[in-house]
């Protein structure tokens, strides 16, 4: 009897294991290092804290072994996180452990860009910062000096902004993420701030492009409402999503619309004519609550035409339809879903700011949640989750930084609404002003060079400064051109504090704590500033007497501990017995020392107050007549300055423009959860598959609609440039059938692997919304040709 | 008698590929470089498969999540000449490292292309040996590697719960998949323990697995998107 196969194979197999542990001795088999001597499996303990790797702020949990942070969870006692994390948190530990992370202080010793540095002390480099600030200040020149920063909510934020005004600069130039809400909000509401969305308690969320189970605020958030409380299979959160593309969010909202670029504000208006000639609106509250709904006459006699007429007259669904691509039914039905469930509640995202008619589209968007009611009640838009912090110490301002403050900012915001693009247009002024007029920049966390929409203005502008400072724990872009780099501790071994975003519908203060020993070469810029502070002296040490960032934190939330309310971070449970005890009008202390408090906070990784009072008129409209005005006589008064001879909600006309012969098809720039936009570096984990695409690995890439493919010629995978009028660069064609037929979508926040540059906002036309300067995502049109 | 099993709930999954980062994570997946990953020899033990359909404005996309299915007949482990892959008396299905030849059979029986060869060694450039997880041995050039349920976890989670002098709990052995998610949408436990909820989950009337029809009895099930 002969062998059978199998026994053949397992003969094979013996022979070829024996040979298979020859190729392989010298590998380690058991877990990791355990063949070198004195190996130990090592300690494990778990550290709460909080993530800022986005605006979001989501709570962590770090595993920390012996002094190595080897993974990193959500903090379960975190009610936004509750134990989840996005991919991007995750994959915090490989920023901590980054191979560019700036090991020491260095100075600038070749040209510019040239990269050539030389480590230095960090009493050398504070000392060099120190006495050029002091130099600067004794010429009389405090307003020469800048800082760039990046998005640093919290007391990052506070802090530099003391330091600034008691030395006497006033150019704190923002460089973040600004969806543009909150000027629309400051018009309606008369509060200045981005709106709170209450997506858990809301029935129906009807999102205008915004990217919520993507780069949005909080996605984290956005995936509460979405997947409903744990275990709960009652009907969660109904999810619409409109947008330009099939974006991951659209793909898994519970229904998804496509519409033209630009169109937003003329579907919501679409929308809203539907509610009002159904009669499907709130009409008791818009009767108690807002103003200009109805035609009024004014003081001289003549009729002014009120929302109402306004969006009869002009907003019929067939006309909207074709403006916007969104069929006739799809309106219709959409407006009644809107209008049926529980609590809707209409989110503005920034695909509709970012357009020419941005803030109109925007406005459009929230007189939905005004004419529903959705506003200042469970699952509508609340304002109002600021953290009750101890203000810090009274700054002191001397008459030498009196003065440079009132010089004023080097580059003041010239539109009537919003602070639209505050570090393009600094860089402008700089590129264009005398050389000198800004003496020294400090960059935090900002890489412009990288994210700016106008890499040469931002080059030209880095050649006229004399003195660039970078904080970035990072080689990057930027940082490349700066004079002196001290590099910063990252969130994983510093202290600091993550309040959650303005979408948040309360307020969680996150602590941010140090999970392992810091790098023995960086240093919290926190303290970095309170040391130069304290070498300064005079005015700007006695506005910033904190020993280290530590104190100040601490100092900070003794604001809390005083404000009997809220609790420290706990369970769904805890925090829903707080809740309830609030809304009864109780609060019991959990401490009676302080110092109790904090250990407790820090433990737990943070405070939260979940009460929200509905019930508080100031919730509702701060505006001069107390009401909600949904035809602002400010937007009406600047309309008829600046608006180009648009008037209230009249938007139609601006989708109108196509592509030429040229340039054929509609870039749509758009943000990957996985990627940042320039500030911190790739991370393996994330760039191995950073989209959707299985075989996208490292390379940037765009998605194009087979047919569109097709009609080009270019098959998937092809390498192509993408050119505007205004740059190119090289990208990777992926054919996606989410893709309309006319236009191209773009992910930012790659580069190639040898850091060649892929920034579709670099192809921008640099247009922008004539009232709030915020640029034209949308308006710029490609060709794509074979790389 | 325990099954460890998990039920993914498809209406649940955003895509946002937190599972796939964190099993990275837990588990010393090494990164391999730009041209490799380009051959297509980048290791994922939980994969997030995305499948669009239809086209512009009528486009469905459906996320699978997708991690060794750790099926009850498993077809990997009928070729392994050397017994290297096994399906363990708890249903879970793991790999001898230094027993596997390389061979890649099970690699080409899996239907689900969850087997990852190690074409080359790993790569632990200085700053990346700092995360790795100590509880997990890496891998060597030449063997396959595979999703094992973070078996690690069980081993701990027993230990501990023996050193109290208690029974295993639901929560104590959870894969890092199931633990990151923010939308809740792996779940995992015992599927034979009617009190873990994949018990009950398993039962739901959107339940499918993928490819029962070639018998493999995957144990790991989704539940269909509502409609």
């Amino acid at each position: 009897m002969g062998s059978t196969r199998r026994q053949f194979l397992w003969a094979m197999g013996a022979t070829a294991a024996s040979v298979g542990v020859r190729w392989t001795s010298d590998v380690v088999w058991a877990a990791q290092g355990s063949g070198d001597p004195g190996w130990s499996p090592g300690t494990e303990r778990f550290v709460n804290s909080s993530c800022l790797v986005c605006p979001a702020r989501c709570g962590i949990r770090g595993r920390v072994v012996d002094d190595r942070l080897v993974r990193l969870t959500g903090n379960p006692f975190h009610p936004m996180s509750r134990g989840g994390l996005c991919p991007r948190g995750v994959a915090g530990v490989q920023l901590l452990y980054h191979p560019d992370r700036i090991s020491a202080p260095c100075r600038r010793v070749g040209a510019r860009g040239a990269q050539a540095w030389e480590e230095i002390t960090w009493d050398d480099a504070l000392g060099q910062l120190g006495a050029r600030l002091q130099s600067l200040r004794q010429r009389g020149q405090p307003e020469a000096l800048a800082l760039l920063a990046g998005y640093c909510a919290g007391s990052m934020h506070d802090l530099w902004q003391q330091f600034l005004q008691s030395y006497g600069s006033p150019n704190y130039i923002a460089d973040d993420y600004d969806d543009g809400t909150a000027a629309v909000m400051e018009l309606m509401h008369g509060i200045g701030r981005s709106p709170g969305y209450d997506l858990e308690r809301a029935g129906f969320v009807l999102s205008f492009g915004a990217p919520l189970f993507e780069a949005w605020w909080s996605p984290l958030q956005a995936f509460a409402a979405f997947a409903g409380p744990d275990g709960d299979n009652g009907a969660p959160t109904r999810f619409v999503q409109v947008d330009t593309r099939f974006s991951r969010t659209a793909a898994r909202a519970h229904d998804w619309a496509g519409i033209r670029p630009g169109t937003f504000g003329v579907l919501a208006l679409g929308i809203a004519y539907v509610l009002i000639r159904d009669e499907l609106y709130d009409a008791e509250f818009v009767a108690r609550h807002v103003s200009g709904f109805e035609d009024v006459a004014d003081a001289g006699g003549e009729r002014r035409e009120g929302y109402r007429s306004l969006v009869m007259r002009n907003y019929r669904t067939e006309e909207v339809s074709a403006v916007t691509g969104v069929p006739v039914g799809r309106i219709t039905s959409l407006a009644r879903a809107f209008a049926e469930a529980a609590h809707p509640v209409a989110v503005c995202g920034p695909d509709v700011t970012h357009a020419p008619n941005g803030l109109l589209a925007a406005c459009a968007v929230h007189s939905l949640n005004v004419l529903m009611g959705s506003v200042s009640r469970p699952g509508g838009v609340l304002f109002g989750n600021e953290a009750p912090l101890a203000p810090l110490a009274a700054p002191v301002v001397d008459p030498r930084g009196r003065a440079g403050l009132d010089r004023g900012p080097l580059a003041p915001s010239q539109t009537p609404f919003g602070r639209g693009d505050p570090a393009m247009r600094f860089a402008g002024a700089v590129a264009a002003g005398e050389a000198g007029a800004v003496d020294t920049l400090l960059l935090y966390y900002a890489n412009p060079l990288a994210s700016a929409l106008r890499r040469q203005v931002w080059e030209e502008a880095l050649q006229r400064i004399p003195f660039i400072v970078s904080f970035s724990p990072f080689h990057d872009e930027t940082t490349a051109h700066a004079d002196l780099i001290l590099p910063d501790l990252l969130a994983y071994e510093r202290w600091q504090d993550a309040p959650t975003p303005a979408s948040y519908p309360y307020p969680v203060w996150g602590v941010v704590r140090p999970l392992v020993d810091p790098h023995p070469g960086a240093r919290h810029t926190g303290d970095a500033v309170l040391a130069v502070a304290r070498q300064l002296g005079g005015s700007v040490a006695r506005s910033l007497p904190y020993e280290s960032f530590e104190t100040l934190l601490k100092a900070r939330a003794a604001g809390l501990f005083a404000t009997r309310r809220g609790m420290t971070l706990g369970d769904a449970f805890e925090l829903r017995h707080q809740q309830q005890m609030e809304e009864r009008g109780w609060w019991l202390p959990e401490h009676r020392e302080f110092e109790a408090f904090w250990d407790e906070a820090v433990d737990r990784g943070g405070w939260t107050d979940p009460f929200i009072d509905e019930t508080e008129p100031a919730g509702l409209a701060r505006t001069s007549s107390g009401r909600i005005e949904l035809l602002p006589a400010r937007l009406l008064e600047a309309l008829a300055t600046v608006g180009e001879g648009r008037t209230a909600y009249l938007d139609v006309a601006a989708a109108a423009a196509g592509g030429s012969d040229d340039f054929p098809l509609r870039l749509i720039p758009y943000r990957v959860s996985t990627l940042s936009s320039g500030t911190l570096p790739l991370q393996r984990w994330l760039a191995e598959t950073p989209g959707l695409f299985p075989d996208v690995h490292w390379d940037p890439w765009i998605e194009v609609a087979p047919t569109t493919a097709n009609t080009l010629g270019f098959a998937n995978d092809t390498m192509v440039w993408v050119v505007s009028a205004h740059g190119r660069y090289r990208a990777r064609l992926k054919v996606f059938p989410g893709t309309a037929p006319q236009n191209v979508c773009a992910p930012y926040g790659l580069r190639h692997p040898d850091g060649e540059p892929a920034n579709p906002l670099h192809l921008l036309d640099g247009s922008s919304d004539p009232l709030t300067a915020l640029p034209n995502w949308f308006t710029t049109f490609v060709r794509l040709e074979r790389a | 008698m325990t099954r460890w099993g998990m039920v993914i709930d498809l209406a649940r999954c955003t895509g946002c590929a937190a599972c796939e980062v964190a099993c990275k994570s837990e588990n010393n997946i090494p990164t391999v470089s730009p041209d490799q990953a380009e051959m297509g020899r980048a290791t994922s033990w939980m994969r997030v498969m995305a499948e669009p359909k239809g086209a512009f404005p009528d486009t469905t996309l459906e996320f699978y999540p997708r991690p060794c299915m750790h099926c009850d007949n498993p077809p990997c482990i009928k070729v392994c000449p050397v017994r290297a892959t096994y399906i363990d008396p708890e249903g879970i299905v793991g790999q001898i490292y230094p027993r596997c030849i390389g061979c890649r059979y099970c690699a080409n029986a899996c239907p689900y292309t969850v087997k990852y060869f190690n074409w080359y060694g790993p790569e632990w450039p200085e700053s990346e040996r700092q995360y790795r997880n100590p509880d997990v041995s890496v891998r060597a050039k030449g063997v396959i590697e595979k999703c094992t349920f973070c078996h690690h976890r069980l081993q701990k989670a027993r230990e501990d719960a023996r050193a109290q002098g208690r029974q295993l709990r639901e929560e104590d052995y959870q894969p890092a998949c199931a633990e990151i998610c923010p939308t809740d949408a792996i779940v995992f436990g015992d599927l034979d323990n009617p009190t873990h909820r994949v018990a009950e989950l398993k039962e739901d009337p959107r339940v499918m697995r993928l490819m029962e029809d070639l018998g493999t009895q995957p144990k790991v099930y989704y539940l269909r998107q509502r409609t």
